[in-house]
């Protein structure tokens, strides 16, 4: 025994010393980014999580792109124009023809045309995406047109998704890939793609190892200007904590998952830096419009007090952000903005409850997943509302459940009054329409049905989706917004600023509203 | 009772265990009132009824609940553990690549654990109610009722982030390749390998984990340990080795420890059991990509397949480590070969 501690306790002190001043030297300029990875895929037409999009969007390109910063307009990339038809259906894009694929490849139309069929026809994850997509023919070799059921305004925004991305259709082929109408049971190109990419983004996937680690290099034949990094280490650490800890010992260069709390201890440190800036998810209350659901919490005056009983600064100590006017995401054209939000009114709620004939308050049951997202917890959130509804005599219990079977009764509509966030499925206001019926939030959801709307309010939606003139889009989406903050059954009341901390070192860091980042445009200063 | 009888005996009452055991894991994992639809699909791919319908037939979820469960035995029986919903790769692939991990991971912890805990156990039973005995009670109560996701929290922050002296996350620096795999326990691989650099790298990366998991068990061995050496330290024999004149050391060490082993030898045992659910909290803390840390995930994303090939694996292992020790209780206690 005593022997064996001995030895032991050695190879403890010799394994600390070699860990500790392990130096490991290198020659590649190396990003590590400490990340929750949560990939299903990395096949395009197969992968829809958020580690999918940080990654092909620099393993592939698109059509098109936002600017590196924001979602503000729409900027070429594969194609280098594209044409509109007067009825607004039929797009025309001319493709790059400096564009090549990672091995040497031209990107033409026929990739194109592939790719995206493939997506429709793979019964993928992401394959819902193409369902608003009729037709993708090949013009001639550098010319794609793209037909749409019927105008919409946001098609170009949601071709940005690393969902549409362009792969060397040969190369798929040729590892059992297919875009024929069989796809989903036919094409086997999937372990392929998942082991590695086919695509002209400025990096190439070299190893995927599922929960555990993702490597890309550089790609070398890449047509648009060289990233700096020559390697980039995705590791999978799925607690905060420990990414703050790999952060603080210089381990990883970039944490993208730590909670607000933990962002702030790392205030002050000289060797981390902290990126600040507005996020993109609304926290909101949501009260089914079925009253055998929700009972007094299906009448719309109930659901304006509620509005009115909430203490939006307060949430905003807690978490900095906006205070959203409605469910729209903040930044997003048209979007009515803070200035228009509600301001705490406590005699206003009341006054509003003793009109809907509750002047002695009620009970509410508020249901909510046991959660947190982007550092924000939800039983806090759940315990202020508890807190604020209070004081105009609402007397909230909370039921907090498993994140599933929390899902399962608010995708099903069978909730009575839920707490949850909403990110944007689309980069675009028509995203907000899932808020008004017969929007998947607004109805399958929370049965708020389109017949039970004043008429030129079903008109406005109905004019919201396929119209593209700007002045006419604000018209119409401030209509729907100012009804939905008068009659609508749902209480926006945060929306929470994104925090990310990296080391000082690394230059050019910058969170974006669709890929939350782009590691093409990060360096280390020398 | 030959040894052999006794061994057939055990080994028997294994089966029904085992069964029991591939029962109960899909009964739960079933029970969970939440849909692996909802776990693995995305949020808008819920509206399309053919997708629901092709992720459906595509995992047999369309089939009655017995059913299932046949289908699952029988393909157990050929030894295949059925694909993972949620990174569509045969379990048994993905339980082999990272069992290895744990394996290695859970061995340090044990030795580390025994030693912790044997040696509080020794320090408490011979200097009973002194202070080395009071420290030694504190440290196995610490073990026994902190949480072990904070021990690792702390050992994590005090010795890694901020005074530098251990090895962080995961199972090799960043920087690092894995050595070329034969038993797929990089410690061991390396070494093969003759990799020197290696091999320290990835023993520093277990001493955190592996200490985080041996505080966790060590405090209910040392309280086994004391308890049981104190017994043994008052029966006859122990004062006739004393008074024919053996050391102290001899008397404790030989006559006092043997004797007082077999609770200990159980409680060992038992700590496995502990050790492969700490490991679950302990691998997610410390990004150590082994077996709980898959466990983890597949939990969460309602991973049948993923789900009941852990619960098996860890049920095997529990059993087996158990069917081990009953067998070492015959050569540690004579009576049970003469009973």
């Amino acid at each position: 025994m005593n022997r064996f501690k001995y030895v032991l306790a050695l190879l403890t002190l010799m394994a600390l010393l070699l860990g500790a001043f392990a130096g490991l030297a290198q020659d590649e300029k190396v990003l590590v980014v400490g990340w929750k990875e949560q990939t299903d895929a990395y096949d395009p037409a197969n992968g829809f999580t958020h580690s999918t999009h940080i990654v092909n969007h620099v393993t592939y390109s698109q059509l098109v792109t936002f600017p590196d910063e924001n979602a503000g307009e729409i900027l070429p990339l594969l194609a280098a124009s594209w044409e509109i038809s007067d009825d607004g259906t039929v797009y025309t894009f001319s493709l790059n023809q400096d564009a090549i694929f990672a091995n040497g490849d031209d990107v033409n139309s026929d990739d194109v045309v592939f790719s995206w069929n493939r997506l429709k026809h793979r019964d993928g994850n992401p394959s819902f995406l193409a369902d608003g997509i009729d037709a993708v023919e090949a013009i001639d070799d550098d010319t794609v047109a793209v037909t749409l059921p019927a105008p919409r305004p946001s098609f170009l925004s949601e071709i940005t998704s690393g969902v549409f991305s362009i792969t060397n259709a040969d190369v798929v082929r040729a590892n059992g890939g297919t875009d024929a109408e069989d796809a989903a049971e036919t094409d086997t190109a999937g372990a392929y793609l998942d082991s590695t990419s086919a695509g002209s983004g400025p990096y190439v996937l070299d190893l995927w190892e599922p929960q555990n680690r993702t490597e890309l290099v550089r790609n070398d034949n890449y047509w648009g200007d060289q990233p700096y990094f020559d390697r980039v280490i995705f590791i999978h650490m799925p607690e905060g904590a420990t990414q703050k800890a790999a952060l603080e010992a210089g381990d990883i260069d970039l944490a993208l998952d730590l909670s607000p709390d933990q962002v702030a201890t790392l205030e002050g440190n000289p060797d981390i830096n902290i990126f600040r800036g507005p996020g993109v998810l609304t926290h909101f209350i949501i009260m089914n419009t079925d009253e055998q659901y929700s009972g007094p919490f299906a009448n719309p005056t109930v659901q304006l007090a509620v509005r009115y009983a909430l203490d939006y600064e307060g949430y905003k100590t807690l978490w900095g952000g906006v205070k959203p006017a409605t469910n729209m995401t903040a930044g997003f054209f048209g979007n009515l903005g803070e200035e228009a939000a509600f301001s705490r009114d406590l005699d206003k709620a009341r006054e509003l409850l003793a009109e809907a004939g509750y002047p002695d308050g009620l009970d509410m049951l508020l249901e909510y997943p046991d959660f947190g997202a982007g550092g924000v917890d939800f039983n806090t959130n759940a315990q202020k509302i508890q807190a604020d509804l209070a004081e105009v005599g609402i007397n909230v219990t909370l039921q907090p459940g498993e994140l599933q079977v929390a899902l399962d009764k608010y995708r099903s509509g069978l909730h009575g009054i839920g707490y949850w966030l909403w990110g944007p499925d689309i980069l675009d206001s028509l995203d907000f329409l899932s808020f008004m019926p017969p929007g998947k939030v607004a109805t399958e959801r929370n049965n708020w049905q389109l017949e039970s709307l004043p008429q030129e309010i079903q008109d406005a939606i109905a004019a919201a989706k396929v119209t593209s003139e700007p002045e006419e889009r604000l018209r119409l989406f401030t209509v729907l917004q100012e009804y939905t903050m008068q009659y609508g059954p749902f209480a926006p009341f945060n929306v929470p600023d994104v925090a990310t901390a990296y080391r000082s070192d690394l230059q050019g860091y910058i969170w974006h509203p669709h890929w939350l980042l782009d590691v093409q445009i990060l360096s280390r200063a020398m | 009772m030959s040894f052999i009888r006794y061994f057939v005996r055990r080994l028997l009452l294994v089966i029904p265990i085992l069964l029991g055991i591939t029962l109960v894991a899909f009964l739960i994992a079933n029970a969970i009132p939440a849909d692996p639809i909802v776990a693995n699909l995305p949020p808008n791919a819920l509206n399309d009824e053919d997708t629901i319908a092709a992720f459906r037939k595509k995992w047999g979820l369309d089939k009655p609940l017995h059913e299932q469960y046949l289908t699952y035995l029988g393909n157990l029986l050929q030894g295949d553990l059925g694909v993972s919903i949620k990174w569509r790769k045969p379990v048994s692939e993905d339980i082999a690549k990272r069992l290895p991990a744990t394996i290695e991971l859970a061995t340090l912890g044990i030795m580390y654990g025994i030693v912790l805990g044997v040696g509080l156990g020794l320090v408490s039973a011979i200097w009973k109610d002194s202070w080395a005995d009071y420290i030694a009670r504190v440290i196995a109560l610490i073990g026994v009722s902190f949480p072990v996701f904070l021990i690792a929290l702390i050992f994590l922050n005090v010795f890694y982030a901020q005074l530098s002296i251990a090895a962080g996350p995961g199972r090799l620096h960043v920087l690092l390749r894995p050595p070329p795999t034969v038993t797929g326990m990089y410690t061991i691989d390396a070494l093969l390998n003759g990799d020197w650099k290696t091999f320290g790298n990835a023993l520093s990366h277990l001493i955190l984990p592996a200490l985080t998991l041996a505080l966790y068990i060590s405090g209910i061995i040392s309280r086994i340990t004391r308890s049981s050496l104190l017994e043994v330290l008052n029966q006859d024999y122990m004062r006739t080795a004393r008074a024919k004149g053996l050391r102290e050391r001899t008397v404790i060490g030989f006559h006092g420890m043997r004797n007082s082993l077999i609770p200990v030898v159980t409680v060992i045992g038992l700590s496995y059991g502990n050790l492969l659910v700490g490991s679950i909290l302990i691998e997610s803390i410390f990004a150590y990509p082994g077996i709980g840390f898959y466990m983890f995930r597949a939990s969460t994303s309602q991973d049948f397949p993923a789900i009941m090939g852990v619960s098996l694996l860890f049920a095997f292992i529990y059993v087996g480590v158990n069917f081990v020790v009953d067998i070492l209780y015959f050569f540690l206690d004579p009576r049970i070969r003469v009973a």
